[in-house]
Parts: structure tokens; sequence; C-alpha cells
């Protein structure tokens, strides 16, 4: 138990006076999270609309696939990308391997699914008079469209922010296409599982609650999105 | 009068289920017109046919001569021609005004022409100042005003209403029977469904009577 209390007590010295490497890794999984998130955004909310407003027979198989994208481990995602970007691979000339923007299309990969699944549920539970009303009252398809995302917004930030926690809080992707660099690609989550087997349990724990308060702001904002 | 709408051999199916099955109707301009008929009708189908929202399963429609292609982009056109208010409307979130203005800027008009339009509508269903207030927190009777002010806004040539009456106070009802009684004299063609076979003499533009999805011969024409 005095393990864990000293750790827990180092863990907020190292917090309190901005370890550098907690900091760096902090900054890193932010950002690449952040950046994952934008583009799961851009690709996720127009496939879950699309999927959502669609009258084709295939809307139950697409449905389908994107449950089954969502439960796609982190490490398929990754060894998925690594094939494409490794200098064999068809994108390994574009030397991305081991950097952030390898952890950023990972990240997109894994967050889209669940970007679309959650606004394919706000579409699903709109209220379905929001679409003729727009277009009685005279607007094209695609400003009725944008009347419903602005009805259902509140659904579209959440998915959005589901998205964002899938990413910032997964090892997988981050492991296999970052390659863990210090200072450079090391994520809180990466940084967590290095330094745990290093022994420097502290640190990890350091890591660790600032990932927990990460999570906590991030399910907090979720819990009031949907509650509106 | 002229003619606006022509409905020739028009169905619409809903899997085996004939919702409306309508030989030939005519619609004239400038006139009021109650759609009668009970539940299941087919009255809600057919002002979804009318509003060019609800594709016909056969048939052909022309409005003032024109026929209609529905895969063109002329229905889209036209649908700024006709405002459907459903019985229970859906009204957007923010403020009265942005509902209001809705259909006057999905036609690129805006700014003072908008205000001026806005203003005029709520005027004339007795809500002046309510411009800014939220709509989700309005009365239902309030409510149903709003949704008819934001169908009147645009001047639509024709409205279709889907019960305006049903459901809410006396005092808004008479008020809502006062202005549409007064859109045919403006140049607005009418369409008014009711669960009354024999409606009252003052909508006296016209009667449209469904049963089982067919068009009723009039009253009138029956053998006594």
């Amino acid at each position: 138990m005095d393990f864990l209390v000293s750790s827990f007590a180092a863990a907020l010295h190292l917090i309190g006076s901005f370890s550098p490497d907690v900091v760096d890794a902090a900054r890193t999984s932010l950002a690449v999270s952040a950046g994952a998130t934008v583009f799961a955004a851009l690709f996720g909310v127009p496939v879950g609309l699309a999927v959502g407003l669609s009258g084709s027979r295939w809307k139950g198989f697409a449905v389908t696939a994107l449950n089954t994208l969502m439960a796609v481990p982190t490490v398929v995602v990754g060894l998925f990308v690594y094939g494409f970007l490794s200098r064999q691979g068809p994108l390994g000339a574009l030397g991305l391997l081991f950097t952030p923007t390898a952890i950023v299309i990972g990240g997109t990969l894994l967050a889209s699914p669940i970007v679309a699944n959650y606004t394919l549920a706000s579409v699903r539970g709109a209220d379905p008079r929001i679409l003729p009303t727009a277009l009685t009252l005279g607007a094209g398809r695609f400003r009725a469209v944008v009347t419903l995302v602005g009805e259902i917004r509140f659904g579209v930030f959440a998915a959005v922010i589901a998205g964002f926690g899938r990413v910032v809080a997964e090892v997988g992707v981050a492991m296999m296409l970052g390659g863990n660099i210090r200072g450079y690609t090391r994520t809180m989550t990466t940084a967590i599982a290095l330094e745990t087997s290093k022994g420097e349990f502290s640190f990890g724990m350091a890591l660790g609650i600032v990932l927990m308060t990460v999570a906590l702001i991030v399910n907090l904002f979720l819990s009031l999105l949907q509650r509106r | 009068m002229t003619e606006l709408y022509r409905l020739r051999s028009v169905t619409k199916k809903y899997g085996t289920n004939v919702a409306v099955d309508i030989g030939a109707l005519t619609i004239d301009s400038g006139r009021l017109y109650t759609l009668a008929g009970s539940n299941g009708a087919g009255k809600s189908t057919l002002l979804g046919i009318l509003a060019f929202l609800t594709p016909p399963t056969t048939g052909e429609i022309l409005y003032a001569g024109e026929r209609i292609d529905w895969k063109s982009d002329i229905v889209r056109g036209l649908r700024r021609k006709v405002t459907l208010l459903h019985q229970s409307p859906y009204l957007f979130g923010g403020t009265v005004f942005r509902n209001v203005a809705y259909g006057l800027s999905a036609r690129g008009i805006a700014g003072e022409d908008a205000l001026r339009a806005v203003d005029r509508a709520l005027e004339t269903v007795g809500l002046e100042g309510f411009r800014e207030r939220d709509a989700r927190e309005l009365s239902g009777g309030e409510a149903q005003r709003v949704a008819m002010a934001r169908a009147l806004a645009p001047a639509p040539e024709v409205l279709l209403l889907d019960e305006p009456l049903a459901n809410i106070d006396r005092e808004t009802a008479g008020l809502l029977e006062a202005v549409i009684a007064s859109l045919p004299s403006r140049g607005t063609t009418v369409v008014m469904t009711t669960h009354d076979p024999d409606p009252p003499a003052r909508h006296s533009g016209g009667s449209i009577v469904l049963d089982h999805g067919k068009v009723a011969p009039p009253r009138d024409s029956l053998p006594a």
C-alpha cells in the first residue's frame, strides 16, 4: 500500500512541477488526437448522415459494416496502416512511419466509424418532421440536410467527442505507427506502457492521472451534450 | 379562376397498401378547398403529393398546365410555390424570427425585406412582438400560429393545411380560421383537410371527399 501511496505522491509532484517528459507526452497525445478527430469528423459525420438518410436497400449492410469497424482492435488498425506506411508498403516512399502524421492517420481510421455511428444514431433519433418541414418551406436537399444537422448538433458534437475519447485513450496505433519516440511521437498511453515496464511506476501514474483527467473532462462534456 | 392542379390516374402505394387512387381531380387557383375523409382515407398522402414532397407511384400531375417530372429540378422550384403545414408542425430551434424567415432565406430574401415580411406574417397571426422569442418556449397555440406565419411569410401560391384547427384552443382556432378564409382573396389557393364530411358554408370554395383513397362523388350528385 505504501508503494501506491508514495507513487501517487510522486506522480502528483511530477504533474505539479510540469515535468518536461509528462508535458511532452500530454502535448503529443492531445495534438495527434485533435488532428485525428478533425479528420474523423470530416469523414465520419457525412458518412453517418448519408447512411442515416439513405433509403437504399444496402443501408442495413452499411450499418453492420460501421458497427463492425467500431469493434476493430486498435492493433489491427495499426497493423493495417503499418502495412501501407512501412518501407516496403505502397506509401513507404512518403516516409510517414514513426511520425505524428502516421498516428493521426491511424487515429482517423479508428475514430471515423465511431463518429459515423454516433451521427447515424442522432439522425435516427431526429424528429422525422425536420426534413419535410425544411423541404416544404423551399429548401433544397442540401440546405434541408444542413438544417437537420443544426437541429441534431448536440448529437453530432457528442459523436466527435466520442471519437476524440477513443483516439486519446488508445495505445496500439500510437505504439505501432508512432514508435514511441521520446519528445516526438511518445503519447501518454505509450509512455505509460514503456515507463511502467521500466519500473518508473510513478511516472506512469502521473501520465495516467493526466489521461484520466482528460477522459473525465471529455465524458463530462459528452454527458452535458447528451442531456441537451 | 384558372386550373392549377390536374391529377390523372394518380396512385400512391406503400407496399401492397394503396393509400390514394385518384382517377381525376382538378384544383383551381384562388379557391379554398376542404379535403374531407375519415382517418386513413388518404388525405395526408394526397397533401404530400400536392406539396411535391411525395412522388406518386403512378399517374400524371399537371401544375399550371405543366406536366411534373418528379426527377427533375423543377420539383424543387415548385416546392417554393407550395407550402404544407402539418397538423403538429415542427419548429426549428432558435427564435421565432429564425423560423418565420426560414422560407424567405431559402428564396434568397434577407435583410430588411425579410424583417418586414416576418413582421407582416407575425402580425397576420396576432403575434406582434414575438420575433425574438425562443420558439421552443411557446405554448401550443402560439407555436401553431408561428408555423402558420412561417408558411405565409414567403407568400406561397398554394397553402396546404393538414387539420390546422385540430388540437388548439378555440381563440387560436377562430383566429387561424379567419386568416385561412382571407387567403383566397389574396390569390392563394388553400387545401385544408378536415374530418368533417359536411364542412361549414364559410369554406364554400370547394370540397373534396376521400373515401379509402378514392375521390367520392359530390354529395349533391348522389341519388336520394
